[in-house]
């Protein structure tokens, strides 16, 4: 255990470094992750001004509460090992992993956290920002906000096993950026970005919540925005214990797979 | 016009290449179409709630979403590769091949490379933007349609400056790689009206990043909401623009000449 | 769980210690094929080839079997494709074979234990593991974790490595700043911070100048000769495998043909001896008494068989005004080539 604290250590002094280098992309970057739920919360309210002030349960100030949350809990789960998993096969850096006497997945973590720890907070302030200039209201129940706290956690574990494994269909086919795309539509459209789940189809909303991409990002959106019950949280983290257990299980049993695929190939 | 034949070989030549496997174009349309999926299912839900978004009728923005697709596809098909290649060229030194040739080193870094899978992206802009026409009727005059067509010049020129302005900068700053990505990211705020957005934003998308001369403002002309103001201020930007990133081009190269042994 | 497991041997305060007199890599029967997919082109051919792919045997390897003892340096040869990378990767965990089995410090390899792991390295030439934009001791610390060294032999190993491979200026510069040969001084010497008793290198010399080349190779006879680590090095540069070699296993197309000494290797196959001689200038024809290779101010260069040496060297003497003359073993390539192309698949 203390050797793996460790690990992690020195990958965040590693990442920290590489990240100082390309300091320029990490903001022309940070202004795309601001831009898409930008827009999204102008349409929206847009929309919803035109409709006498609200659609559903959604004011105009929900709304931009809605898509600055979802931008900061976006930013908090988000991963992208599954663009750079190719290369590494291709470039060989894979071999180099394998050798190593660790399970690759540690660096991944460690990578993704501590870019997190920059951006997060230039990327709250932004978001303060935003919350003022589109007046945006937020009625925090105490109950879900400390819901939210493992809610926002979970999300993450979920998404980082999920797209982690995603990145695995790397060892099996070079089309991994057609594959990416149809993981980042289904994400689109059923983890609460383009719009709240509660305004889309009865049926969209039910194959929502049984797939994982609700419990990812929209989940954890709702609780802190209020819009969820007590006890529809206490079962919706339920929902996302199960989630990351099956996510668990894929992630072992395709890396598994993966490396014996890769041994019996090699590049 | 043997510049026009030179754009012909290295046209062929990215083609060879690409097409040597049929089943890249599958993939290549499956991702196209999926690409105009998501914009049409986010119009879709969008539109399931109102009748007007903004006073943009759906049929207006579905015009407009042809012209993003469309424009988008002709700047990933040949202005953004080209741009692309010269900052890397610049970086590992073969731009001095470029230079040592007898045409137009500038002309040569536009026609270099192409993104030959963006046609398909193209035909079906092309194709939405046509239907949209149809379903709005004879509502076109034909001075909105010559409109049109100014403004979709003057928006190519401007982006064609934008970009080489970005990439001239590779002669002087060495990490420039992503320089161009800005583009990109900004490049989504244009699948909606640029007129939806707050002041500062739409003064963003229109003088710093030029993303609105690529789309809202050819189908502002196609809608019958050009202002005669617009239309100068574009053409007036197009000229400024072009003369202005000509000059600087000059300039990176006498820097990037004077430094190389 | 913290500290030392107490049932492994500290292999950093002691020298390698060897737990039994037997060899370190032992290889039986060892195969590897690859099943490629053909791609044909053509639209029909393509999309029938959808459906049916038409599979061709590629055999990388093909049933070798050979021992290293402790503390050895072999030398793999071979030209290019002959399957010296493909065992490499099997002894490293790398591949899985398609038949036969091998043993690396009693662990079968493609297991991929982390024990294992720990107690070996891979070095492949022009291949890098080294973060690419921070500077090298950033990655040798990321390894000082990952392999479990402890702080004081960290410090005592990197403090070796930097003096034999003269690293000093180097690791504060970013990788991405260093020349080629830079880059793999630092790149042997992350792979070597945690003392591995088995050192696999893969073209190790590739792509450097000469200099760089006698300076690589010199640091890997001192690490064995300091550290008594086995060594199984690939090259296709006669000069590393003669510099650093005794014996030599020679593979082509997969099969081995030759294991044992590299002296033994070149009197097998030399049946040639080449004359240098110098006359006055290049005028004469002396095809009569061998193969004229060259000739350049008056010095020919002639190649005769390895029987008539003696008789053909007397007749010169005899028969020209000789100002010098060098009887030579043919260059150590020309041999190889020999091997090759002498051997009957």
């Amino acid at each position: 255990m203390k050797s793996l604290f460790q690990l992690y250590i020195q990958q965040f002094k590693t990442t920290f470094a590489t990240m100082f280098q390309y300091r320029a992309s990490l903001v022309i970057w940070m202004i795309g992750q601001v831009l898409e739920p930008l827009v999204y919360l102008i349409v929206w309210s847009t929309v919803s001004n035109g409709n006498g002030g609200s659609i559903g349960t959604y004011t105009t100030a929900t709304f931009a509460a809605y898509f600055i949350i979802l931008m900061l809990v976006n930013q908090f789960t988000y991963t992208w090992v599954m663009f750079d998993y190719e290369y590494r096969i291709r470039e060989g850096y894979l071999s180099f992993a394998l050798l190593k006497p660790v399970h690759p997945i540690h660096s991944d973590i460690a990578d993704n956290i501590m870019s997190k720890t920059i951006t997060l907070p230039i990327l709250t302030v932004i978001a303060i920002g935003l919350a003022f200039a589109f007046h945006a209201s937020l009625n925090v129940t105490p109950w879900l906000a400390v819901l939210f706290i493992p809610g926002l956690l979970l999300a993450f574990a979920l998404r980082f096993l999920l797209e982690w494994t995603l990145a695995q269909c790397a060892f099996w086919t070079t089309r991994v950026s057609a594959i990416n795309q149809i993981y980042f539509f289904l994400l689109l459209f059923l983890s609460g970005q383009i719009a709240p789940l509660s305004l889309l189809p009865r049926a969209v909303q039910i194959a929502a919540k049984i797939l994982p991409f609700y419990w990812t990002i929209g989940f954890p959106t709702e609780l802190l925005l209020g819009k969820i019950t007590v006890t529809g949280a206490l079962i919706g983290l339920g929902v996302q214990i199960v989630w990351v257990a099956i996510a668990v299980f894929l992630v072992r049993v395709v890396w598994r797979l993966g490396v014996k695929a890769y041994a019996a190939v090699g590049q | 016009m043997s510049y026009f034949r030179l754009v012909r070989v290295f046209f062929r030549v990215n083609l060879v290449g690409e097409v040597a496997y049929r089943i890249n174009f599958f993939i290549n349309l499956f991702q196209s179409i999926l690409g105009l999926g998501t914009a049409l299912l986010g119009m879709a839900i969008i539109f399931s709630f109102t009748g007007s978004l903004g006073g943009w009728r759906p049929n207006e923005i579905l015009a407009l979403v042809g012209v993003y697709v469309l424009i988008g596809g002709i700047i990933r098909f040949t202005i953004q590769p080209g741009m692309e290649q010269l900052i890397e060229s610049v970086r590992d030194g073969t731009f001095d091949f470029t230079l040592t040739k007898p045409e137009d080193a500038q002309l040569m870094t536009g026609i270099s490379r192409f993104g030959i899978w963006e046609i398909i992206n193209i035909c079906l802009g092309f194709a939405l933007l046509v239907i949209a026409l149809v379903r709005l009727g004879g509502n076109i005059g034909g001075l909105a349609a010559l409109e049109f067509v100014a403004m979709l010049l003057t928006g190519a020129v401007i982006i064609y400056s934008f970009f080489l302005i970005l990439a001239t900068l590779a002669f002087w700053l060495v990490r420039v790689e992503n320089i161009l990505t800005i583009f990109q990211s900004m490049y989504e705020a244009g699948r909606w009206p640029v007129s939806l957005y707050p002041a500062w934003l739409r003064y963003g998308l229109t003088f710093v990043i030029p993303v609105a001369f690529a789309t809202t403002v050819p189908v502002e002309a196609l809608t019958n909401r050009l202002n005669g103001v617009t239309l100068l201020v574009a053409f007036g930007l197009a000229v400024i623009l072009a003369l202005v990133s000509r000059a600087f081009w000059k300039i990176g190269l006498k820097h990037y000449s004077g430094t190389s042994a | 769980m913290t500290g030392r497991n107490p049932g492994k041997p500290d292999r950093f305060s002691r020298p390698a210690k060897l737990t039994a007199a037997g060899p370190v890599v032992q290889i039986q029967g060892l195969s590897k094929t690859y099943t490629v997919n053909e791609q044909e082109a053509g639209a029909k051919a393509t999309i029938h080839g959808i459906f049916h792919r038409k599979k061709t045997e590629v055999p990388a390897v093909d049933d070798i079997t050979f021992s290293m003892m402790p503390g050895e340096i072999v030398g793999f040869l071979g030209p290019n494709g002959a399957g010296k990378t493909t065992t490499l990767k099997m002894l490293s965990g790398l591949l899985y074979p398609t038949r036969g089995n091998a043993t690396v410090l009693g662990h079968v390899p493609w297991k991929r234990e982390k024990t294992f792991l720990r107690q070996i390295t891979l070095v492949m030439g022009q291949r890098n593991q080294l973060v690419w934009d921070i500077a090298p001791i950033h990655s040798f610390e990321l390894n000082r974790v990952i392999y479990r060294i402890p702080p004081a032999d960290y410090q005592q190993v990197l403090k070796e490595l930097t003096e034999l491979l003269e690293l000093g200026p180097l690791l504060t510069k970013p990788v991405r700043n260093l020349s080629l040969g830079e880059r793999m001084k630092c790149e042997i010497a992350a792979a070597l911070l945690h003392r591995p008793q088995v050192v696999f290198l893969d073209e190790p010399t590739i792509g450097l100048d000469v200099t760089m080349q006698r300076r690589i190779r010199s640091f890997i006879a001192e690490y064995n000769k300091r550290f008594g680590a086995t060594v199984l090095m690939t090259s296709h540069y006669m000069a590393d495998v003669a510099a650093l070699c005794r014996r030599v296993v020679v593979i082509h197309h997969g099969h081995l043909l030759f294991d044992g000494e590299l002296a033994l290797l070149l009197q097998k196959f030399t049946s040639h001896k080449t004359i240098s001689i110098q006359l006055g200038e290049c005028q004469a024809d002396l095809t009569a008494y061998g193969e004229v290779l060259s000739c350049e101010d008056g010095r020919y260069t002639l190649r005769v068989p390895k029987a008539e040496t003696a008789r053909i060297t007397e007749r010169l003497l005899a028969n020209l005004p000789v100002v010098d003359l060098l009887v030579e073993d043919p260059p150590i390539e020309e041999v190889i080539d020999r091997v090759f192309t002498e051997w009957n698949p």
